[in-house]
């Protein structure tokens, strides 16, 4: 029982820890950041498992932590205050060719972060960004500056 | 028989700016996220240093002594213990220890079972069961002498141990383990 509740408290745990230390994991996701992934999910294991090594144990853990995603993912739709502080909200980095510097800064985001969006979205140059937006799964979202059509 | 549909058409449910569906930014939601963040970074700091410090076990915090008036025993171990993980309780052996060429040593039933022994360094002779613990009988010559016990709690709790030479004071103390 006490493996169950271990799973349990382990998963929501790492939800909130992986939430505090930021939006990075995702597409952004450099060598620097596989190393904390790999190993917080490493030391969890340790934890979780300790020296319960059967395969019921298994199972177990895995059905409590299925349940446990499932129970948040569904609260998560019927309170959109859930949402916001399980994901985050959306969140502006360039607009109008201005730098959110507050933003940036919280986030732990530097320009060449939004400019290694920009060259995925196939833009050269950060003039050529209309909006850069850190989106709720980490992921840089580019608006290219709209062409102004020619005078005749 | 046709099968019914679960369809609705699309409506412009998410609102828009400038014939733009809306970013969906709260900065008042995020700056409030922020504080609460340093709040929470100011907390794993502080669990941190309690960490080097001993306070969760395994560091200088957590190590304790008590010994007899008379000198019959010294006992080194954790205050603070950790579930599941090994340490070592040692009891260093005074003079007045040794009668006979022997040294006769109880320990309470707690530190079997609560704390987990594992282990006594070295084999014991003889073991005697009563008492509500064990004495165990080693030889002995002339100090120092000193017994190991290797611990191995295996679940949290408070636990008060009594450790002693039969026919002397002996030596009581608590021991917390954490999760």
């Amino acid at each position: 029982m006490a493996a169950v509740v271990r799973a349990f408290l382990g998963y929501f745990f790492l939800v909130f820890i992986v939430r505090i230390v930021g939006r990075r994991p995702g597409k952004q996701m450099t060598p620097f950041e596989f190393v904390l992934i790999f190993f917080i999910g490493g030391l969890a294991l340790t934890a979780m498992v300790g020296d319960e090594v059967s395969f019921t144990n298994a199972i177990c853990q895995i059905i409590t932590i299925g349940f446990a995603h499932y129970t948040l993912a569904w609260a998560r739709t019927k309170s959109q205050r859930l949402a916001r502080v399980v994901d985050g909200t959306p969140l502006i980095l360039l607009e109008h060719k201005a730098w959110r510097t507050h933003t940036l800064r919280h986030m732990r985001i530097s320009d060449n972060d939004v400019m290694a969006s920009a060259r995925d979205s196939g833009l050269k140059t950060l003039g050529q960004v209309d909006r850069a937006v850190l989106e709720r799964n980490g992921e840089i979202s580019i608006s290219p500056m709209q062409a102004t059509p020619r005078k005749a | 028989m046709a099968t019914k549909s679960f369809s609705e058409p699309v409506e412009e449910s998410v609102s828009k700016v400038n014939n733009e569906v809306e970013v969906g930014e709260d900065l008042d939601f995020q700056r409030k996220w922020w504080r609460f963040e340093n709040v929470v970074w100011a907390v794993f700091t502080l669990i941190i240093v309690l960490d080097l410090c001993g306070v969760f076990g395994r560091g200088p915090v957590a190590k304790a002594e008590r010994r007899t008036a008379d000198g019959t025993i010294d006992v080194k171990y954790e205050r603070i213990e950790r579930t599941d993980s090994p340490s070592i309780l040692t009891v260093r052996l005074g003079q007045p220890a040794i009668v006979h060429g022997q040294i006769k040593l109880y320990i309470s039933q707690s530190l079997v079972q609560g704390l987990g022994t594992q282990r006594i360094i070295p084999a014991p002779q003889a073991t005697e069961i009563g008492n509500g613990g064990l004495t165990y009988t080693f030889l002995a010559t002339k100090p120092p002498a000193s017994v190991d016990l290797a611990l191995q709690p295996s679940g949290p709790g408070l636990y008060e141990f009594t450790i002693g030479v039969v026919g002397a004071q002996p030596v009581h103390a608590k021991v917390f383990v954490v999760p």
